[in-house]
């Protein structure tokens, strides 16, 4: 949970390039996406394999976060979404913002470190969003981030079919196994 | 990061003010799970207050209303809507390192709130937890709670309600219309109760089941020197009237105000007409009309509205006519 006051703006896409992939090596097409398990997961992107947010280079520098359907599953019905106000710099692992759901209040650790740039007003209206559309219209808010940090960063998370598959697979089997996820 | 004592603390606050009845425990959650043990702690206020959830608006508060009865408003860090709080009711605190819970929140909350239904039980109270994780007996809803991760730790927290002010837990909420408040507190009065119960066969019952549930030896134990410094700026920061503002949060499409899980209070104007109406499920519990042409018809609107799922009242409004037509356009305001 965060302290700081929000200020939500005006989301700023202007200037945002079409996706690109996020780690060096063969770009998978834009919009490629592999089902694990009946889950869909996006390969334009990469993932936090603890927090379940994904980030996307949406422009060189600057980076997209949300949740991932496993974050969406095991949040339940978000009810508010609350990002961190715009200028706020964040390091990896502390909040961006906060999300709650049952009643819950818990912090979105940032993917990456950076400086917030935007946020998406329409998720933030209608957290409902995150559910319908967890990959595009559900995104949360945009970070600018170091070149050096991006490269410090990037590979503590899993992208590519290679590394999201296996990911994505032992958290289902991990959660069935605790009973967090329906068999 | 420490290892956390494998031990559950339990701390009973005793009766403090109002702002300490918040602080007390976000001091132990912001060190449990980072030194701290597991925690479940006990407090009363010495005075009736207000409190809202993080996320909430302030303008969910009837402020003025407030200020009438002198109660004092405080923001906390977990979540659910603007509450109610004062001396009839024992409120209960576990606080558990984050990564004890399933990454779930559904069975995060029923792991951290079965053990109170048990200890409801213990002391003689039918209580179950529903599928909307609420603790409910008899339909009723019986204990309040709200959860939230404040910094390496989880804190669930919760009320036996010894006795309910039903009147100033409804006046304390911005209302629309004086009818849109008469019928929160018509149905606050049918779907919350309180259960008169020994608070210290409560307490000690809690401490059994949380200690089981979790595995733990409890032990009584106090603040320590870190959550006692914590102690003072959260005090500070509960003061604050920036942390009371909160975040900036868009106006919802509607106003409503939630009774219970499945059960709240709608209200919508269009051309004038204006429709206030309870809501239970999918169903309107009871409606009130106003419309200029409806002549004296309003009673037979309300009641062909009654009992009726929202989908339908399209359909039933039609035979209305024009006014009829306003209500219905009121309603699905009301009800985006």
């Amino acid at each position: 949970v965060t302290d700081e006051e929000v200020d939500v703006r005006t989301s700023d896409p202007e200037g945002a390039a079409p996706a690109s992939p996020i780690q060096d090596g063969p770009a998978p097409s834009e919009g490629a996406i592999v089902e694990v398990r009946g889950y869909r997961l996006r390969l334009d992107r990469a993932y936090d394999p603890d927090t379940h947010l994904w980030a996307l280079v949406v422009a060189p520098g600057r980076v997209r976060i949300g949740l991932d359907p496993l974050g969406v599953e095991t949040s339940g019905t978000v009810a508010q979404l609350a990002p961190v106000p715009v200028g706020t710099a964040v390091r990896r692992g502390e909040p961006a913002g906060s999300l709650e759901a049952e009643k819950f209040v818990g912090p979105l650790p940032s993917p990456v470190s950076g400086t917030v740039v935007a946020h998406n007003d329409a998720v933030v209206a209608d957290p409902g969003l995150v559910h319908r559309d967890p990959y595009d219209d559900g995104w949360i808010l945009e970070l600018v981030v170091e070149p050096s940090r991006l490269d410090e960063e990037l590979p503590l998370l899993v992208a590519g079919a290679d590394q999201t598959v296996p990911w994505f697979e032992r958290k289902l089997a991990e959660y069935r196994e605790q009973g967090v996820l329906a068999e | 990061v420490p290892v956390p004592p494998e031990y559950l603390r339990v701390i009973d606050f005793g009766r403090v003010g109002a702002r300490r009845s918040q602080t007390l425990w976000h001091a132990v959650a912001h060190r449990v799970g980072d030194g701290s043990p597991a925690t479940l702690s006990f407090v009363r206020p010495s005075r009736p207050y207000v409190c809202i959830g993080y996320h909430r608006r302030l303008d969910e508060v009837d402020v003025d209303a407030c200020r009438r009865r002198n109660l004092p408003v405080y923001r906390r860090m977990v979540g659910g809507g603007p509450v109610y709080l004062d001396d009839g009711q024992l409120f209960f605190q576990i606080t558990v390192p984050a990564d004890r819970v399933p990454p779930a929140r559904a069975r995060a909350l029923r792991l951290l709130l079965s053990p109170a239904v048990e200890a409801f039980r213990a002391v003689g109270i039918a209580a179950e937890l529903d599928d909307d994780l609420e603790i409910v007996a008899e339909g009723r809803k019986v204990c309040g709670h709200g959860a939230g991760q404040v910094g390496s730790a989880v804190v669930v927290v919760g009320n036996l309600i010894e006795r309910f002010d039903h009147e100033a837990a409804a006046d304390v909420l911005a209302a629309p219309s004086a009818r849109a408040r008469a019928e929160i507190l018509r149905l606050m009065r049918h779907y919350v109760a309180s259960t008169p119960a020994d608070p210290t066969a409560f307490r000690a019952a809690a401490t059994g089941s949380y200690a089981a549930a979790l595995g733990l030896s409890p032990r009584p134990g106090t603040l320590t020197a870190a959550e006692r410094s914590w102690l003072g700026r959260l005090d500070r920061r509960f003061d604050d009237p920036a942390w009371l503002r909160g975040t900036s949060r868009p106006r919802p499409a509607a106003w409503q105000a939630k009774v219970r899980a499945g059960v709240r209070v709608v209200a919508g104007e269009h051309e004038g007409t204006g429709v206030v109406a309870g809501i239970v499920g999918d169903r309107i519990d009871r409606a009130y009309v106003r419309d200029p042409d409806l002549n004296g018809a309003g009673a037979r609107v309300e009641a062909a509205l009654a009992g009726r799922p929202l989908a339908d009242t399209a359909a039933v409004l039609k035979a209305f006519g024009l006014p009829g037509g306003r209500v219905a356009a009121a309603l699905a305001k009301a009800t985006p």
